[in-house]
């Protein structure tokens, strides 16, 4: 890893991870806002959600409708999406251009000609990612953790909290090294945040279709976000050796061959 | 000892052409020029150099190191101008510089900075957004200066910038180069080649075609002929081998190019009664153009 080059990433970098935060949190906060008035009008909701089709409730991740009432349901089923669909936006997005962008932005020419190898690079370039991918995902969790905190009306269980909090973690990681891989596949240097950011809206697609439609077969593992386990409230849940291996397994295969990639291709600026 | 050494180097983008069967080798202390029009593959040259791009056959060492391998321990002594000044653009002109001279681990380097910033007349605190683009070069310049590198690459290094600064970088060149640095200049501009390097290759389409110092090149090769006869003659009447491209080829006035034995050429002029003859040293350009002829 080289400092002086982490030094400038993380600077230049800087500020989309403020801005991503900072909306993720405002977002979670105010969601976990409504908190107390779901409760207050608990008998009128579970009415009205009597109506609501079993399908649209498995999709937001409820087995029972009085899931929604306790302070873990309601965080999950409501700000879940954010660290996973937003968060796996951002994270795909910074690694995606992180190496691209030298190219694209034609300064792979002058950053090559510095006594540094092409390892050295990625490896930068990637610690920087990944870290402010976990920095994102623990001011989210802090966040998250103080609104329940403020809001909360009865007890409350840690532990589901920091497991789903590590499992969104873990997937937004993945998307950080499915960002590098597709970065280092390109060979002509363009911008590829549309198709990164359209890539992450068709596997959640896809997984929302698989919870929808029941399917636990191969159809709904394709998509990383089925591989996280939402249900907090279930008494036996907790990290998953097959699950945590599928992210990590993946994330490590991805960043090995976009490094073997990126040391031996052609940077044509 | 050579400095660089490309041996039977080739690159091909597919389809397209890059460099092929490329050899050359530049010695320590030249300044070398690197000659060719557009799309001859003089940066595809470079790029390898660097290890931007990697070969599809034959090899190149800098400083005895392999590009493809070595190519940290070559950047660390070298020096690179490209032909188009691409920066980061948040940053102001003393950051990038600062920011270029920090992977060089060079000590000190704030007095050095300060007075390439002086004969180039670059205001530090500008950032590089608000750059004309021959303020850009001349920061390229000098990012490529401030840690004195055993060898300087030169990508079309004086496009942009005015006379006045033109003359300082070339001036900064040489003082450099008598100091020890060796320079491989790539440029389609002749003249600053003519008048700046001790040794020029001439690529074409991707092959080099000819290798020489500059002096040889002018003296033994391409002579620039004119001929004035009382009556109408035509080039054919000479009966010359070596006859190169023809401006004026039948008249009382014959204008070519000549790359046979002047002996020769005096020879068969002289049973033939002529108003006047000059034979000319022709310029670089038109020796350039006589290889692309």
């Amino acid at each position: 890893m080289n400092r002086i080059l982490f030094k400038m990433e993380l600077r230049r970098n800087s500020r989309g991870l403020i801005l991503w935060s900072a909306v993720i949190g405002v977002l979670i906060f105010f969601t976990m806002s409504f908190y107390n008035t779901v409760l207050q009008y608990q008998q009128q909701i579970a009415g009205m959600v009597q109506m609501v089709p079993a399908m649209a409730m498995k999709m937001r991740g409820f087995s029972n409708i009085n899931d929604i009432f306790s302070i873990l349901g309601f965080y999950t089923a409501n700000n879940l999406i954010y660290m996973m669909l937003l968060g796996s936006i951002y994270a795909i997005v910074l690694s995606s251009n992180i190496l691209l962008k030298e190219e694209y932005g034609k300064t792979a020419e002058y950053l090559l000609s510095r006594p540094i190898s092409r390892g050295e690079i990625f490896t930068t370039k990637m610690t920087l990612a990944f870290l402010y991918i976990i920095i994102l995902n623990l001011v989210a969790t802090l966040i998250g953790f103080i609104a329940i905190m403020i809001y909360k009306k009865g007890p409350f269980n840690f532990q589901p909290f920091l497991v789903i909090s590590l499992y969104t973690l873990m997937l937004n990681l993945l998307f950080g090294a499915v960002g590098f891989f597709v970065s280092v596949l390109m060979k002509r240097a363009k911008p590829i945040t549309s198709f990164c950011v359209g890539l992450v809206l068709v596997l959640y697609f896809l997984y929302t279709i698989s919870r929808i439609s029941g399917v636990n077969g191969a159809f709904g593992y394709i998509s990383p976000f089925k591989w996280v386990n939402i249900a907090v409230l279930s008494p036996s849940y907790g990290i998953e050796f097959s699950r945590v291996s599928a992210f990590l397994g993946m994330s490590v295969f991805l960043i090995l061959v976009s490094g073997f990639i990126y040391r031996r291709k052609d940077i044509l600026t | 000892m050579n400095i660089i050494e490309i041996s039977h180097l080739s690159k091909s983008y597919g389809r397209s052409r890059g460099i092929e069967d490329l050899t050359l080798c530049v010695n320590r202390g030249d300044i070398f020029g690197f000659i060719g029009p557009n799309g001859s593959g003089k940066s595809t040259t470079i790029r390898i150099l660097l290890n931007l791009i990697f070969p599809t056959s034959g090899s190149a060492t800098i400083f005895g190191f392999d590009v493809v391998r070595d190519s940290k321990k070559i950047r660390s002594h070298t020096g690179y101008i490209p032909s188009d000044a691409n920066m980061y653009d948040r940053m102001k002109v003393i950051e990038f510089l600062k920011f270029g001279a920090a992977f060089y681990g060079v000590a000190n380097y704030d007095d050095r900075i300060r007075y390439l910033l002086d004969l180039f007349d670059l205001d530090p605190g500008r950032k590089i957004t608000e750059l004309s683009m021959g303020n850009k070069k001349k920061a390229s310049i000098i990012q490529a200066m401030i840690h004195r590198p055993e060898l300087l690459i030169l990508d079309e290094p004086t496009s942009g910038l005015d006379p006045l600064i033109q003359s300082r970088f070339f001036h900064l060149l040489n003082e450099e180069n008598q100091q020890g640095t060796t320079v491989f200049f790539s440029s389609h501009t002749l003249s600053e080649v003519q008048a700046f390097c001790k040794t020029v290759a001439i690529v074409k389409d991707g092959k080099i075609v000819n290798i020489e110092e500059i002096a040889s090149l002018r003296k033994k090769q391409l002579k620039k002929v004119r001929i004035l006869f009382p009556v109408t003659r035509t080039i054919a009447d000479l009966g010359l081998e070596g006859i190169g491209p023809v401006e004026s080829g039948s008249g009382k006035n014959l204008a070519f190019f000549y790359s046979g034995d002047i002996n020769v050429l005096i020879g068969k002029l002289a049973g033939q009664h002529i108003e006047n003859l000059s034979i000319e040293e022709p310029s670089l350009e038109e020796i350039f153009l006589h290889y692309y002829k």
